[in-house]
């Protein structure tokens, strides 16, 4: 993975926006098999993580990767976030450093 | 007497100047004229030849002298003697004239000696009410006092006039009048025997104490409630090297709040003790204030001062509906005490400061403190005198926690419970260095939040320190406490301490920072601050 610059902070609507690039989410998980999760984005859409996940997983997961298209990303670093999490707060945290405060983050 | 000429005749009209009784010409100045004729008929003695015999012969005597009659013009002026007629307290003032009010008596004050620079001297005073619920104070000096202290009574009603009208002294007098009355040497004070039901005893304003919450400190107010509880008399000294009497009573009424009463004084053995004994025994008595102070201290309480009247379980229509409301459920009504610190601002409305707002801001300097919560960081924590040893017992449903003193072996001694004892307690009197991203400052924590920002007991603390010596376990308990961030709700006042003005800061309560909650704080912020950028 480049790491050379940093991932985009993005919710399920966001995603679109940087396809084919470094992104960085969190997700509730709904679905987990082998080789992909699907979980809710914070603003409430479906998503695809392809990857290995952690075993085990908790109910909320960051997942940093290549986004593949506007519903799936391609994982490379998976943590843990646990089972309790402020979605909403998440939420607009990727408005912000999509919208007005871009220039901080990317 | 010798008469020169024995008879004669009359020239003209004269008229005879009577002087009969000096009471009758009291109304009727101008009166007394008399027929001359038949009177001097009546003292005309014919008088024989002239006679050595004189005890036989009356003389013509002109009648004995008589005193003038009382009313005379005397100068220019002319008195007015009629009594003044009553008028009510309300229209009291200094160019009124001559005036005359009817009052009872609602309080009579001590008979105080002074001394200052003309002398020594006396002074008493007391306090009307009439018919018209107009109250003032009268205030005698010196002889007026002889004349009047006596004569005085509490509940009996006055005629009073001639005396002089000066402004009231506000400091002491807190009867709703702007004048005062002084009585001097040629005023009068008439006891009116007949009992006058249009006067009445006492005249209340009660103030809810739901009220007396927002009441201005050191303002005089009356209130009303039921006891619910009374604590024992204990010894004070006061800042005058004087010891006085002590206790604190519980007032709850129908606002549902309750407040702290503190008698002093004879207010203590007297009313104090009468108050106890009913409580002791099962009741619950309505008390009447009049006149009691309130005191800002530990949120608002009432205490009584000199001109402080109680009333056990008077005989008003107020006492009546607190009984009728306390015996239907108002029993066991909860109630909220409003003489307990209350920290104004919930998780609503907290106001939130960085720790160089406090001193750019200047919080702290006016006359109230500022209450504002900060999240800072515990940088450094002094490691000596952070507790004192604490008074255990308990004064109503608080503990003392006043600082004891060791009295002899072992044993401990409070000053305000007056009460000796073998084990204190110990409570925290912190003093931490906190800091946050724009500066640092010094603050003091009491028990709760010492016990937060130390994770253990004060008294656990104080045997490691002194009793186990275990200097080592100590300090890592102390050092694994630095370095936490906390949202601390902050009690702000600038106090004297010797001759200079300083900030003190106290924390009232430590909170560990709820990340969920502080992200939405900071979201919030930085969207406000987003949009007002976009205003310039």
């Amino acid at each position: 993975m480049d790491t050379s610059s940093p991932a985009a902070f993005v919710n399920g609507g966001l995603l679109r926006m940087h396809v084919g690039r470094k992104v960085r989410t969190v997700i509730q998980v709904t679905r987990s098999d082998a080789g992909s999760v699907m979980g809710k984005s914070t603003d409430g859409c479906q998503l695809v993580v392809r990857g290995s996940p952690p075993a085990p997983l908790t109910s909320y997961v960051e997942v940093i990767g290549v986004a593949e298209n506007e519903n799936s990303i391609r994982a490379e670093l998976w943590t843990n976030f646990g089972d309790s999490f402020d979605a909403s707060n998440y939420d607009q945290l990727c408005q912000l450093a999509n919208g007005e405060l871009k220039h901080l983050f990317l | 007497m010798e008469t020169i000429i024995p008879e004669y005749e009359i020239i003209g009209n004269p008229k005879l100047l009577m002087g009969s009784e000096p009471e009758a010409n009291k109304s009727m100045p101008n009166n007394n004229l008399f027929e001359p004729s038949t009177r001097s008929t009546n003292n005309r003695y014919s008088a024989p030849a002239p006679a050595n015999k004189a005890q036989s012969f009356q003389p013509t005597i002109q009648p004995a002298y008589q005193p003038p009659p009382n009313y005379k013009i005397q100068g220019p002026i002319m008195k007015n003697e009629a009594p003044a007629r009553i008028i009510p307290i309300a229209a009291l003032n200094p160019y009124q004239g001559r005036w005359a009010i009817k009052a009872r008596v609602t309080a009579k004050g001590d008979l105080r000696r002074y001394n200052n620079a003309r002398g020594d001297g006396k002074v008493f005073s007391f306090d009307l009410l009439d018919s018209d619920g107009g109250e003032i104070r009268v205030t005698c000096f010196n002889a007026v006092v002889d004349r009047f202290y006596n004569v005085i009574e509490v509940g009996k009603v006055y005629l009073i006039s001639k005396g002089s009208l000066k402004p009231a002294q506000k400091n002491f007098n807190h009867l709703k009048n702007e004048w005062e009355i002084f009585l001097e040497s040629n005023s009068t004070v008439e006891l009116c025997p007949d009992e006058d039901g249009s006067i009445p005893r006492q005249q209340f304003s009660f103030r809810p104490i739901t009220e007396i919450e927002s009441a201005e400190n050191n303002s005089i107010l009356d209130v009303i409630g039921i006891v619910i509880s009374v604590n024992p008399s204990v010894p004070i000294l006061r800042k005058n090297g004087m010891e006085t009497q002590r206790r604190i009573l519980n007032l709850k009424d129908v606002s549902g709040k309750s407040v702290e009463l503190t008698l002093w004084g004879d207010f203590c053995n007297k009313e104090g003790q009468k108050l106890q004994e009913m409580v002791d025994s099962g009741l619950f008595p309505v008390l009447a204030v009049k006149a009691g102070k309130v005191n800002d201290f530990n949120g608002k309480s009432i205490g009584t001062i000199s001109s402080t009247q109680l009333f056990i379980d008077p005989d008003c229509p107020e006492a009546q509906g607190l009984r009728a409301w306390f015996e239907s459920g108002g029993r066991n009504t909860a109630s909220i005490s409003i003489s307990k610190e209350i920290m104004p601002g919930g998780s609503k409305n907290e106001i939130r400061k960085t720790l160089t707002q406090i001193k750019d801001e200047g919080l702290g300097r006016s006359d109230k403190p500022d209450w504002v919560t900060a999240k800072a960081t515990v940088v450094f924590i002094k490691t000596d005198n952070f507790c004192y040893t604490a008074c255990p017992l308990m004064i109503g449903d608080r503990q003392c926690n006043k600082k004891v003193t060791q009295s002899g072996n072992k044993r401990w001694l409070c000053d305000r419970c007056n009460q000796e004892f073998e084990e204190c307690d110990y409570r925290y009197l912190l003093q931490v260095q906190i800091q946050d991203h724009t500066g640092l400052t010094w603050v003091t924590a009491f028990q709760e939040a010492g016990e937060e920002i130390l994770g253990c007991s004060a008294k656990e603390m104080y045997l490691l320190k002194y009793e186990l010596q275990d200097d080592t376990r100590f300090g890592e308990i102390i050092r694994s406490r630095l370095f936490h961030q906390y949202l601390f709700r902050l009690k702000i006042k600038e106090e004297l301490y010797g001759d200079e003005q300083r900030v003190k800061i106290t924390v009232v309560k430590v909170d560990k920072v709820n990340y969920s909650a502080e992200s939405r704080y900071l979201l919030d912020m930085v969207t406000k601050n987003l949009r007002n950028r976009k205003q310039f």
